[in-house]
């Protein structure tokens, strides 16, 4: 057994103390928000920390729910084939769809369940903020399934682990490294949307949720240079303390779960070591924590397991509920298109489609051109430089450009630049972190010993770009891309309708066709008709490019001999 | 002539399709004997694991059956253990939890486990290791774990699929050794194996039978029985060459 740590009071007064903080922040703070259906935020950068806890809450919220979806269906999706066939194009759809766009649909559905209620509106914010953080974590749990090698779930099935003992001892463990890289990603897309999903419009209504998200909007739309700051500044510091307190140990922490055949001995994370020593942290992981875990583990396995009993009539009811839908869809199409012939506004929706179309390709690219070169001078950064600059982009990717759209609007007009190209420039802010993540892991990756042997054949500077750095992580730029894309389009609605300084900036684009028809005129025929092209384009594209040139490179470049 | 042993684990007509429709294997008859040391020895794609995993239940034959004395097999065997060629640890747990692992989905206690693991832990020779993780270790300590959370389950049967195929020329010989010695020793209540391997040396070497199978599709050509070589069988004692030798010729 190894040493019992020492146990320590200093580490339990100071947790029991950051508790009843938060406590006491949390109850009176609260007192001195206005409702949440109030025109606006109290203005006083007093209240930030409460702000502060409330977006937090709702991501966290937010985030728990992804997880424990993402874990159900990508095992689902790895564990049964027919499943897979149901679970995958269609997440793939979800995932590349620009969930902003249906933004105002799912807040309708909300408030129309639970009325336009505090409950309805917040319940609408977690769920909006939930779809920016689901799919890649549910791809994540699936692919590290799927990639499980076989021998070693072989060896979980002859030693009979089932049930919750699978799901502790194989399933989780096995997806965690994953399951953290991707909601690392995941928390950031949070943070990047929760703008749009902290300030709600339920068609005329407007709500304004007491938040970091909608205090920084408010901030930047009034013009309060003060508050913007303080704002940018609360934000700052979250973003950077849940990297130290959270995500860095847990990647940390993730190392022992890694599938890597020799290694060092797994290390315990500096805050994981302190924490143990607490009396109270003991208390609660025996008595709470674990026996909740293990509840949640049986209920889980057991529900895994209710496909394969009830499998039958599972499938049917969703079927019927495919169907039912299906129909309404149908009725409702009917409605709101055949009923009546297409408005002048709906006419220009090819053209809108294309001129986005061409803005968001051109934010691809852009985010390619720029990566390379500085993925290929991170890399030469040596381990620690690199760890560096992974923590700024990661907290660069944590903010929510979409407030800063407004003040790029402002500054690209006031020195003569062509709203086009600031919408371009906003698009950029979505699509370059994602390319640069996925630039930069691919740069680490390339194999010492082919450095070596670019060097002793003399590739150097272009000619070494050319032949191995791009050709080496061509397979991740890809992937970066295609996210980026579908990254890309999400920001299109924010970046082609931009109203700054109580002043409407504007481009030709699907973007804002659809953002005009939803918050002025309420054409729902336009609303529909825009989503469904703008949809349909990406769908499209996602098969006949992507992935064809993702199994090409991947294929091509693949780093193994 | 004496009577045989009573068969532990017997296959009839027993055949695979992989996807439903490519035959990889059968039909295959077959009879693991209490108390042997059973070799199925072939080249790669012959079948010859897919049978051991039919016979420790984690493959459903798609055709004929499987008898574990005289009740058909239902699910994973749990009478058998599987030594795997890949050593399949979980790498994010220690060695003695990797080894009581299995015993904790049977539902032993914890005492009871950490115990049982240490016994089993301490005969294959890995003593103060137990709280290493895998991937401090070498390929060779590695499958000695294997091999100890195998015999740790206390199996009537013990299957060894490859086992000695990813490791290095003298841990794979210490192992051979190791297996040989629990086979014998009277600690271990195991005392029938079932290997799987594509080297004739050591189905020569270990084993009282050997089913020479072919492939495409997987069945057995030839059964050889070895009881008559006295052990230990070193390729210098007489006999042992010739077999190999003839064995040889079987394959080829």
């Amino acid at each position: 057994m190894p040493a019992q740590r020492p146990r320590s009071y200093p580490v339990d007064l100071g947790l029991l103390t950051v508790l009843a903080v938060l406590a006491l922040a949390a109850v009176f703070g609260s007192t001195y928000l206005r409702p949440y259906d109030s025109p606006e935020l109290d203005p006083r950068a007093a209240l930030l920390p409460i702000y502060l806890l409330r977006s937090l809450a709702r991501m966290t919220l937010a985030y728990a729910v992804a997880v424990l979806l993402a874990l159900a269906t990508g095992h689902l999706a790895a564990a049964s084939p027919v499943a897979r066939r149901v679970i995958l194009p269609t997440l793939d759809v979800l995932q590349s769809v620009p969930i902003l766009g249906f933004f105002p649909a799912a807040v309708t559905v909300f408030v129309g369940v639970f009325g336009p209620s505090a409950l309805g509106v917040e319940a609408a914010a977690v769920f909006l903020i939930f779809t920016s953080m689901f799919w890649n974590l549910a791809f994540g749990v699936y692919g590290s399934l799927i990639t499980l090698p076989e021998e070693l779930s072989l060896a979980a099935t002859h030693l009979g682990l089932r049930g919750s003992l699978r799901w502790s001892r194989l399933v989780l463990p096995a997806v965690f490294p994953n399951l953290v890289y991707n909601s690392i990603l995941s928390w950031a897309n949070g943070w990047y949307f929760l703008i749009a999903s902290e300030i709600i419009a339920a068609g005329p209504a407007r709500y304004t949720l007491p938040g970091l998200g909608s205090y920084l909007s408010q901030a930047l739309v009034t013009g309060q240079t003060d508050q913007t700051v303080m704002a940018l500044a609360t934000l700052l510091v979250a973003t950077l303390a849940l990297h130290l307190l959270v995500w860095g140990p847990l990647e940390l922490w993730a190392e022992r779960f890694s599938l890597g055949e020799t290694g060092e001995r797994p290390r315990t994370p500096r805050i994981g070591r302190v924490l143990s020593r607490s009396r109270a942290v003991r208390w609660v992981s025996r008595e709470l924590v674990i026996p909740a875990g293990q509840a949640a583990l049986r209920t889980g396995g057991w529900l895994m397991a209710l496909p394969g009993r009830a499998g039958r009539p599972l499938g049917l009811a969703a079927v019927c509920l495919l169907f039912a839908l299906a129909v309404y869809g149908v009725t409702r199409g009917y409605a709101l298109f055949a009923a009546r012939p297409l408005s002048a506004e709906a006419r220009e929706i090819p053209a809108g489609l294309f001129l986005s179309f061409l803005r968001v390709a051109a934010g691809v690219l852009l985010a390619v051109v720029v990566s390379i070169p500085l993925a290929y001078a991170a890399a030469r950064l040596g381990t620690h430089g690199r760890g560096i600059v992974l923590t700024v982009l990661q907290v660069l990717g944590s903010f929510p450009a979409t407030a800063f759209f407004p003040l790029i609007a402002l500054g690209m007009t006031r020195y003569g630049v062509d709203m086009d190209v600031g919408a371009v420039f906003m698009i950029l802010t979505g699509t370059f972190l994602y390319v640069m993540f996925n630039a930069l892991s691919g740069a680490v990756s390339i194999p010492e010993e082919m450095n070596e042997a670019a060097t002793v054949l003399g590739l150097r500077g272009i000619a070494y770009l050319r032949r191995v750095f791009v050709p080496a992580i061509l397979p991740r730029l890809v992937t970066g891309c295609v996210t980026a894309w579908g990254g890309a389009w999400n920001a299109i609605i924010l970046s082609e309708y931009v109203i700054a300084g109580g002043k409407l900036y504007t481009v030709r684009g699907i973007g804002a066709i659809l953002d005009h028809a939803t918050y002025v005129s309420g054409d729902g025929q336009v609303v529909a008709l825009s989503l469904a092209a703008m949809v349909t384009l990406i769908v499209i594209i996602n098969r006949v490019f992507w992935e064809p040139l993702y199994r090409g490179v991947a294929e091509r470049y693949k780093m193994e001999a | 002539m004496t009577q045989a042993p009573p068969a532990l684990l017997r296959m009839e007509k027993v055949e695979y399709f992989f996807g439903g429709r490519i035959r990889v294997l059968g039909p295959v008859d077959l009879e693991v004997r209490e108390g042997e040391f059973l070799s199925l020895v072939g080249p790669s794609g012959c079948g010859k694991s897919t049978l051991l995993r039919i016979a420790a239940g984690l493959l459903r034959p798609t055709a004929g059956s499987v008898w574990l004395g005289d009740k058909p097999l239902r699910g994973v065997n749990r009478r058998a253990a599987v030594v795997f060629q890949s050593f399949a640890l979980f790498p994010w747990m220690t060695v003695v939890d990797n080894v009581a692992v299995g015993l904790e989905a049977r539902g032993l206690g914890a005492r009871e486990r950490l115990k049982r693991a240490e016994k089993y832990i301490d005969l294959v020779g890995l003593s103060g290791y137990e709280r290493a993780y895998p991937r401090e270790l070498s390929r060779g300590m590695k499958q000695l774990v294997g091999v100890a959370r195998a015999l740790a389950l206390e199996p009537e049967l013990l299957c060894l699929d490859e086992p000695f195929s990813a490791l290095d020329v003298l841990s794979a010989r210490n192992i051979r050794d190791l297996v040989l010695d629990v086979w014998a020793s009277p600690e271990v209540t195991t005392k029938t194996i079932l290997l799987v391997t594509h080297s004739i040396e050591e189905a020569v070497e270990m084993s009282d039978r050997v089913l020479v199978f072919q492939a495409n599709p997987g069945r057995v050509a030839e059964t050889v029985d070895l009881s008559g070589l006295t052990r230990p069988r070193r390729a210098d004692r007489p006999g042992v060459r010739e077999t190999i030798d003839r064995m040889y010729g079987l394959l080829v």
